[in-house]
């Protein structure tokens, strides 16, 4: 028992205590959901120190599933990967978890609130130590539910139930990519444990599989099995249109899971398999453009969002869109870096953000209301690290892992996509901040500081050291320690420290903000009014590009519609009248029977035979059956009579009587042949 | 008594429903009518326990065996043994039966005596199915599970259960009409014996045994049932009382896979390979179409019905993968479903019970007036799409890993039809539970009761405990399965090429 397990163990036992503990602790549920978090936090610190100083701890915990060839343990491995996303997921997670249980007070299903939340944080927590392919996957679909059961926590609400029911369905056609990949990690290696498969990985490159007529290879195909069940998870193009809606969610929910976490998992898993990503070029070519596409879209559409938490959603999307083009390209340490900023980040501003809603609770869900001095201070310098991390990409020369494989251009590419997004992201960070708290709304409003507000000092602490570090070079510390957690990793001429290479995607973003302000301070004319290509374009991006409908063009009405045409005229017009075709059939055929082939045949032989029969029975009856059987007869119907007066005392005859009799009588010749056994 | 037991523990175990009906008969009022049926079917629980408990999985081939001669012209015997996958199905059909007495406690007001005789007489007599070694008491008792079903359904059914019945009955004679037909092909190759043991030693020549895996599938997949076989299914479930849709989708259905399981692939293993390629691709077609039929449902039962036929699929494609994951991975799903289907039929009934409307349009925003009951649904409707941690999930996994030696296209389209039973479950779930009311009585609907907590929650308990810990049943499917799936690869290796 390592003291380890404690981590994912707690938070589900604090869910199960508040599921299971009943209405007792009501106002106070939250106690049992901090105490439990806060712990695991503590344990997540220590096991960073005793990886940082010993290396990788693996904890076996128990067999799941042993059938066959097939085995699964589930067990906890905690390696550098792990060891640092730990922290983040119970660190979030406790801060959210305080902040929590001020915000929600007085909901009435607040118990309910800090149960599905301690449960999430032991599935994500689970999930970044799991050591099995298909206890990852458990997890993955787990973290699905709680997402669901969060998204719909104001059930009351008709759009948090479609947003709920939408997220959980968008993630389950992509979760089919995962788990078809996991069965065919299976298929090919022969067992699920990860550090077994990466270990086999490099024996299996090579090896192709028929599927559909293509051979394609088996570890091309399992990456991109595991990058369908990342573009859910983590909203990516095109997969992403849950995640705005899943802003239905309280905004606690949406900081810890919809920010900070769970959306994190898709990055998470393709740094885990990392070795398997180096040995299929052609996936890594895929997980980068669609990285790529999804990080300049999320930027885009942010630009025209006036909502704010609609705001940060698609500016989570563009940022994980960058983590994914960032593992695309080889760039893994960079990737996961990027995945801790923006975590904290992220998680913290959406607590900011959930402050200033409340305060302005009146004013709607709009974000261009909100005043606040010692917010935009806070806001300002988290907005402006929004864009921080995305340089570390540009330390290493990552572009050659593209240029490796022969495609023309695919430096100029990385360098064009990865500029234009630090860009993007510079320009929207500042307008939106701009926007938010330098409006021109009067001094009312100003949203002053709440209790709540000390679940802030975490968050601040956290960026401040973020900040500290960063320029203190903490990047080469970093990738240092995670290092050997990453075997492949970047090519070795990679100088790890800070390069004069920063110096361009520096100027991209010092330009988007140069270029935010002087819009900032000449307002041009509303995008609308403007000609030409400047409003399709905006009226493009204000749609978002029209995804909610093509999906729903495409996907749901036509299942929906084949659905009920399946039934209708399928199912009810053809099998079930074919079956009542057939009957009729045989009705009317036994009726042309009986016409025909009786009358004809049947009857008049028994009018040859009745003559014969009524004579012979006359003699039957004369001499065996008056004198012989008739005496037995009489005994035996008087026998019958008793009976049916003993049945009669029972109750009255009805059809229940009858079936009892009939059930009586089965009983009694089983019950005596099971007597006659014995 | 104890040596009584001990020794005849399967016989016993078989016998209380029967002793079970007599009490019910010697009994005047309904209230003990009640107490008697709910005594019986906990003893009969009981037992099963026990006789898990007494199991030995390291033991291959039948265990508890008891012979007895029964019907010597004939040649046939009272024979009754259990191996693994007969010990999960009577678990099942234990676990399942005092549930279906506690939902009828209240909801059925006419002729409760009657009623509560049939449930002991269905569960009397699955038990012998899932036990019987010998073909001839197989198909007896096979029989005598539709009767009572019949009753359950006419006498106390829907608004439209005469028809659903009648349906159902034919359906059910043509199967076991064919079933016979197929049996007694069994006897005449096997000469003159409906010892099944017996029956797969002597080998039934390659030539007789297509013809007879035709009769015998067709009965098997009328029950089971497969498309395009359905269509008494929705009806017959929807019209039937709680416990009687209960029973039907919890165990009746899974006679079918059992079938396939005892009879088919040990003793026709050439027939199997076969039919093989065709019954895997209309397990796949039932998969998805079931899916796409109960996505289309606007009235619950129906969908749980239709989700049923989605569910039985992927037994088929797991038997008809002949290896051990696949097999495994049926009989588990077998169980998960009767688990989580059974409670969706449950909860349903509650609902019903309350309302008297099975139409989805006729809820909305159960979650404040209902907050119990939405828990309890919510939890088996994820079970039922397969969440992990769930009994289902486990079930499909196994089976989509025994798939994956045969075909990996096939894999993925079984995966679709889980995302539409996600799909019809959410959407479900979304329209009864989310939302407002949409009738004025909606937001008075009382939340569920000490006795109606009693009936779902061990459910729970049983969906997430196999979901977890599937060892508990894949232990002793182990021995069993590979046995079974060696006599079924020897068989077909044996076969002359053609």
């Amino acid at each position: 028992m390592s003291p380890y397990l404690l981590i994912p163990a707690l938070p589900l036992l604090g869910a199960l205590a508040l599921a299971l503990g009943g209405r007792r602790l009501g106002e106070r549920s939250h106690r049992v959901g901090i105490l439990a978090v806060a712990g695991s936090f503590g344990l997540s610190v220590a096991a960073l120190v005793e990886v940082a100083r010993h290396g990788p701890i693996s904890i076996p915990v128990y067999r799941l599933l042993d059938v066959g060839s097939l085995t699964v343990d589930v067990g906890l491995y905690v390696d550098q990967l792990a060891v640092l996303l730990l922290p983040l997921v119970t660190g979030v997670s406790f801060v959210v978890h305080v902040y929590s249980s001020r915000y929600m007070i007085g909901d009435p299903r607040y118990r309910r609130f800090f149960a599905v939340m301690g449960l999430f944080t032991f599935a994500m927590a689970m999930l970044v130590m799991s050591s099995n392919l298909l206890v990852t996957y458990m997890c993955w679909e787990v973290m699905g539910i709680c997402s669901y059961l969060l998204i719909s926590h104001w059930a009351g609400r008709l759009a948090a139930g479609r947003a709920a029911t939408k997220a959980f369905l968008v993630n389950a056609v992509a979760d089919v990519g995962l788990g078809f990949g996991v069965v065919l990690t299976f298929a090919t290696y022969g067992t699920l444990d990860i550090q077994e498969i990466l270990s086999k990985a490099s024996s299996m490159d090579g090896q192709t599989l028929g599927f559909l007529g293509l051979e394609i290879q088996r570890n091309t195909l399992i990456v991109l099995c595991l990058l369908s069940g990342a573009i859910g998870k983590s909203a990516q193009v095109p997969m992403h249109v849950w995640l705005p809606f899943a802003m239905e969610a309280p905004t606690p929910v949406s900081a810890l899971i919809h920010a900070a976490t769970m959306v994190n998992a898709g990055p998470f898993l393709l740094v885990r398999m990392a070795p398997l990503l180096l040995l299929a070029p052609a996936a890594m070519i895929v997980i980068a453009v669609i990285g790529a596409i999804t990080a300049l879209y999320g930027a885009l559409v942010s630009l025209t969002q006036s909502d704010i938490k609609k705001l940060l959603a698609y500016s989570t999307i563009s940022q994980i869109g960058f983590m994914v083009f960032a593992c695309g390209v080889g760039a893994f340490g960079a990737a996961v870096f990027h995945l801790l900023a923006h975590g904290f980040l992220k998680g913290f501003l959406f607590l900011s953000t959930g402050d200033a809603l409340a305060a302005t609770a009146a004013h709607g869900h709009g974000g261009r209301s909100v005043r606040g001095a010692r917010l935009r201070s806070l806001a300002l310098g988290a907005l402006a690290l929004a864009c921080v991390p995305p340089l570390v990409l540009f330390t290493g020369p990552y572009e050659r892992v593209w240029s490796a494989q022969q495609i023309p251009s695919a430096g100029v590419a990385f360098w064009a996509v990865g500029l234009a997004t630090v860009f993007l992201t510079a320009l929207y960070a500042f307008r939106g901040v701009v926007t938010l708290f330098g409006g021109s709304v009067g001094r009312s409003l100003r949203v002053r500081p709440r209790l709540s507000s000390i679940a802030h000092v975490p968050g601040l602490a956290v960026v401040a050291i973020l900040v500290a570090a960063f320029l203190g070079g903490l990047w080469s510390l970093f990738s240092d320690f995670l290092g050997p957690g990453l075997p492949g990793g970047p090519p070795a001429d990679v100088p790890s420290g800070l390069t004069p290479r920063l110096a361009w995607p520096l100027a991209a973003a010092v330009a988007g903000w140069g270029f935010a302000y002087y819009r900032h301070v000449r307002p041009a004319s509303v995008p609308l009014t403007q000609r030409g290509w400047a409003k399709t374009a905006y009226v493009l991006l204000l749609n978002k590009l029209y995804f909610d409908e093509i999906h729903s063009a495409l996907a749901v009405r036509p299942i929906l519609r084949l659905s009920r045409w399946l039934w209708r005229d399928l199912d009810l017009r053809l099998i079930d009248r074919a079956v009542h075709g057939l009957a009729t059939f045989v009705t009317s055929g036994a009726q042309w029977l009986a016409r025909t082939a009786e009358t004809a045949l049947i009857e008049r032989a028994p009018h040859v035979l009745a003559s014969g029969l009524v004579s012979s029975s006359g003699w039957l009856w004369r001499t065996i059956d008056q004198r012989g059987t008739d005496e037995a007869l009489e005994r035996v119907g008087r026998l019958a009579d008793e009976t049916g007066e003993m049945l009669q005392v029972i109750g009255p005859r009805t059809l229940r009587d009858h079936l009892v009799i009939v059930v009586c009588w089965l009983a009694l010749g089983i019950g005596l042949t099971y007597w006659l056994i014995i | 008594m104890t040596s009584l037991l001990t020794d005849h523990l399967l016989s016993s175990l078989i016998a209380v429903p029967f002793l079970g009906i007599v009490a019910i008969l010697l009994v005047r009022r309904q209230a003990w009518a009640r107490w008697c049926a709910l005594a019986s079917t906990l003893v009969t629980f009981g037992l099963a326990l026990w006789l898990w408990a007494g199991f030995d999985p390291a033991t291959p081939g039948m265990q508890f065996v008891e012979r007895a001669e029964w019907t010597p012209t004939i040649n046939s015997q009272y024979a009754v043994g259990v191996d693994g996958i007969s010990l999960v199905m009577v678990l099942l059909t234990a676990l399942l039966a005092p549930l279906c007495v506690l939902a009828s406690w209240s909801s059925i007001e006419r002729r409760v005596k009657a009623f509560m005789s049939l449930v002991l007489l269905v569960e009397g007599s699955m038990m012998v199915v899932f036990t019987a070694m010998d073909l001839f008491l197989f198909f007896m008792l096979w029989e005598v599970t539709m009767i009572p079903m019949y009753f359950m359904i006419i006498l106390w059914g829907g608004p439209d259960r005469i028809r659903a019945g009648i349906k159902f009955v034919i359906y059910s004679l043509t199967g076991s009409l064919l079933l016979l037909v197929g049996i007694i092909g069994l006897y005449l190759e096997a000469n003159r014996s409906f010892d099944l043991q017996a029956i797969i030693a002597t080998g039934i020549p390659s030539d007789a045994q297509n013809w007879i895996f035709a009769a015998l599938f067709l009965g098997f997949a009328i029950k089971l049932p497969m498309i395009p076989f359905h269509s008494w299914l929705p009806d017959a479930h929807s019209e039937a009382p709680t416990a009687g849709s209960v029973i039907l989708a919890g165990v009746l259905l899974k006679m079918g896979g059992y079938g396939f399981l005892r009879i088919c692939l040990p003793a026709l293993p050439e027939g199997s390979a076969t039919f093989a390629p065709v019954i895997l691709w209309l397990s796949i077609a039932g998969i998805v179409y079931g899916g796409c039929l109960a996505l289309a449902q606007s009235d619950l039962k129906k969908l749980v019905a239709y989700s049923s036929i989605s569910h039985m699929g992927f037994v088929t494609l797991g038997i008809f993968v002949f290896n051990g994951q696949g097999i495994q991975g049926a009989v588990m799903q077998m169980f998960a479903h009767g688990a989580s289907t059974g409670a969706m039929f449950l909860a349903v009934g509650l609902l019903y019970d309350r309302t008297h409307s099975r139409m989805i349009s006729d809820y909305g925003g159960l979650h404040s007036s209902m907050p119990r009951f939405v828990v309890l649904l919510s939890v088996f409707a994820i079970a039922s799409f397969g969440l992990p941690g769930t009994g289902n999930f486990v079930g499909e996994f196994l089976v989509l890993v025994g798939t994956s030696y045969v075909s990996m296209l096939k894999v993925l389209l079984a995966m679709g039809g889980i995302v539409l039973a996600a799909a019809y479950m959410l959407w479900m779930l979304q329209r009864v539970a989310l939302g407002q009311p949409r009738t004025p009585g909606g937001a008075l609907l009382p939340d569920l009761g000490a006795r109606e907590m009693l009936t779902l929650a061990p459910l729970v308990i049983v969906v997430f405990g196999v979901g977890l810990f599937p060892g508990v049943l894949t232990e002793v499917l182990e021995l069993t399965v590979n046995g079974l799936v060696e006599q079924a690869l020897a068989g077909m290796a044996g076969s002359p090429p053609s």
